[in-house]
């Protein structure tokens, strides 16, 4: 057990930590505690586990925005994406902006055919030739009716 | 292929955002998972890397390529999560260093390493530890987690931790000693736990 208190701290180095002269005695000491190679197993079972466990843990995060929030507290970037924010956007985000803009297209292209084809058909519009005379126009619930002089009562 | 670091440091020194970018999106959950190991808070583990990779900005024409972007980038988080711990500390209750008999008398040595196994893959207590490694993490002292992420996320040697922890090189190996002590009777107290549950669902099963 007092050797023990020696050598316990000893277990868990990587190779080079310990000095030529403590690895031998750790080496010797190892040979005949049972208890310092239960330590030992241990320590190599458990090894691994708190790197793997945190690096779980930041696997379950979402970072698609870590990257864009760290520039925007760097100066210099926050500046030039004050100039030209929207068009460094725009790089990156090509593929979403390019089907945004054609989703747009299409519903304002289905909106024109649906108002067209409900929009009430315009009044016929007729040239009147009146060839000098002064026509007279009829208000009528059909709409203006313009009447025309006869010819041959004009010729007689 | 993807560029190398220091390509991507190059780059982004000289005013390129996308290549620094590359760099964020490459060591982003590694930082996090450092931050988070020490501070145990999400939220503030997200600040403190982004905070890390904003220092490191502040700093790329310093780096000159004599340790990894990963250990610069590592070594800035941990400060800043050992820090923002410090801010919102409220207990310094200091525990004792020195190795004492009884704490080689507690506990049951080697029984983790025979109900773990070796095979990480293929062992469903190993799994469950994982999946509960924060709540140990959580009840371990603030000095024994530390050291705990910053020797197994960082890989930083007896050296390194003493000069970055400013302590002793005797009281490195100790603290790591008491911190794995800890940290393993927590997660025979887990294990424990486990094997009730299971005990009890191949008892459901079977009847």
């Amino acid at each position: 057990m007092s050797r023990c208190l020696a050598f316990a701290p000893f277990i868990g180095a990587r190779p080079g930590e310990l000095t030529a002269l403590e690895e031998e005695a750790l080496r010797e000491h190892l040979a005949t505690c049972g208890s310092c190679q239960a330590r030992l197993a241990d320590e190599k079972a458990t090894s691994g586990l708190i790197e793997g466990a945190l690096l779980a843990a930041a696997s379950e995060r979402d970072f698609t925005n870590f990257s864009d929030e760290v520039l925007a507290r760097i100066p210099a970037y926050a500046r030039r994406r004050g100039r030209g924010g929207f068009f460094a956007f725009a790089r990156r985000h090509r593929l979403a902006l390019a089907t945004s803009a054609l989703g747009s297209a299409l519903v304002a292209l289905g909106l024109l055919v649906y108002l067209s084809a409900r929009a009430p058909e315009p009044p016929a519009l007729v040239e009147v030739d009146t060839e000098g005379q002064s026509p007279i126009v009829l208000e009528t619930s059909d709409g203006p009716v313009v009447l025309l002089g006869d010819e041959g009562h004009e010729g007689s | 292929m993807e560029a190398d670091d220091l390509a991507l440091v190059a780059r982004a020194r000289a005013g390129e955002p996308e290549a620094f970018r590359a760099l964020i999106v490459r060591y982003q959950r590694k930082v996090y998972a450092v931050a988070l190991g020490i501070v145990l808070d999400r939220d503030l583990a997200w600040d403190v890397a982004q905070e890390a990779f904003v220092r490191v900005h502040q700093h790329l024409a310093e780096f000159k390529g004599d340790s990894s972007f990963s250990t610069w980038i590592l070594k800035i988080a941990s400060h800043l999560a050992i820090d923002a711990l410090r801010k919102e500390r409220t207990s310094t209750k200091e525990e004792l260093e020195e190795v004492r008999p009884a704490d080689l008398a507690q506990g049951g040595e080697g029984l983790l390493a025979t109900s773990l196994g070796s095979d990480p893959e293929h062992n469903l207590i190993r799994r469950e530890l994982s999946s509960r490694m924060g709540e140990a993490l959580a009840a371990l002292p603030e000095k024994h987690r530390t050291i705990l992420v910053l020797r197994e996320l960082e890989g930083l040697s007896y050296e390194e931790l003493a000069a970055r922890l400013g302590i002793r090189r005797g009281t490195v190996m100790s603290r790591l000693f008491h911190a794995r002590k800890k940290m393993q009777a927590l997660l025979r107290d887990l294990r424990d736990a486990a094997r009730s549950r299971e005990g009890a669902e191949v008892k459901e099963g079977s009847s």
